[in-house]
């Protein structure tokens, strides 16, 4: 396995948890002799990390209402 | 998976209340989802306002093509593509932005590429330090920004969202090989644009993002 097949087409696999054991095992093989694959898989983690960072903590307040009250509104236009 | 389908029966009955015009359920539903559409409308507006008036045209949606909508199929899928719709027709008002072809990027993982240990090992690294992850955070907005739609929803809805990748491939119709392939190209995309603003310096704590 080299570093651009691990990186191109099974480290989404591995890291999802889908892989074949038999994969699985070659892959984690190619990290034990490769510490620049192993470097990448932490900075793609990190990346994932990141990314969760973003989801928006601030929902507006009364969101629910509001959604409601435009609701009623515009279907009562067209009634 | 219990939960699932407790989550789909509950969606489904609320489904049917709606649809026998009850006021009830709609507010229920409302209370149930609107965070959550909200916050898929953020990952595709970026913009609170907007994302506030796609969630409204969501729901207004929803009240209005409810008996279209299959019980054989998934609330969640349906009323999640609404959701998007929504987002995109809204979007789609704006002016449009710059985005990029990650074909610029996927080349650069050449085996030598991956000789930039150093540089590497210092993002990974400074993700675990609060600040830096902040820093980082904020670039990382502004590169899914540059994504093509197609990516962009992927890694919003699986990174950020946290929706299951299988979930994600049925509200966009797409096989899970196919969303997987798009998850993937976006996270090496956003990654290989973190690491051009992350500057290495002597300890994690220390270092900071480029300007």
């Amino acid at each position: 396995m080299s570093c651009k097949r691990l990186i191109l087409e099974y480290l989404v696999d591995y890291e999802d948890g889908s892989m074949p054991e038999t994969e699985r095992a070659a892959f984690e093989r190619h990290l034990g002799h490769c510490p620049p694959c192993v470097v990448f898989l932490k900075s793609y983690r990190a990346t994932g990390k990141t990314l969760r960072m973003l989801k928006p903590r601030d929902i507006p307040k009364n969101l629910a209402d509001a959604v409601v009250g435009f609701v009623r509104a515009r279907c009562a236009k067209k009634e | 998976m219990a939960a699932h389908e407790d989550q789909d029966a509950s969606d489904l009955e609320l489904v049917r209340r709606i649809k026998r015009g009850d006021e009830q359920g709609f507010r229920e539903m409302v209370d149930r989802y609107n965070a959550r559409v909200y916050s898929l409308a953020y990952g595709v507006l970026r913009n609170s306002e907007d994302a506030e008036e796609a969630t409204q045209d969501a729901f207004l949606t929803l009240y209005r093509k409810i008996d279209t909508f299959d019980e054989s199929k998934k609330f969640f899928s349906w009323f999640y593509r609404v959701a998007l719709n929504a987002a995109y027709s809204r979007a789609r008002r704006r002016k449009p932005g710059v985005t990029v072809s990650l074909d610029d990027y996927v080349p650069r993982l050449r085996d030598d590429v991956l000789a930039a240990v150093a540089e590497l090992a210092a993002f990974g690294d400074g993700a675990d330090d609060e600040a830096i992850a902040r820093d980082l955070a904020e670039r990382a907005e502004a590169f899914i920004d540059e994504l093509p739609p197609t990516y962009r929803d992927a890694i919003w809805m699986v990174d950020v969202e946290e929706m299951k990748p299988a979930d994600v491939a049925e509200v966009l119709e797409i096989s899970l090989a196919a969303l997987k392939s798009r998850l993937h190209r976006a996270r090496l995309y956003v990654r290989q644009r973190l690491l051009e603003v992350s500057v290495a310096t002597p300890g994690p704590s220390e270092r900071r993002v480029a300007p």
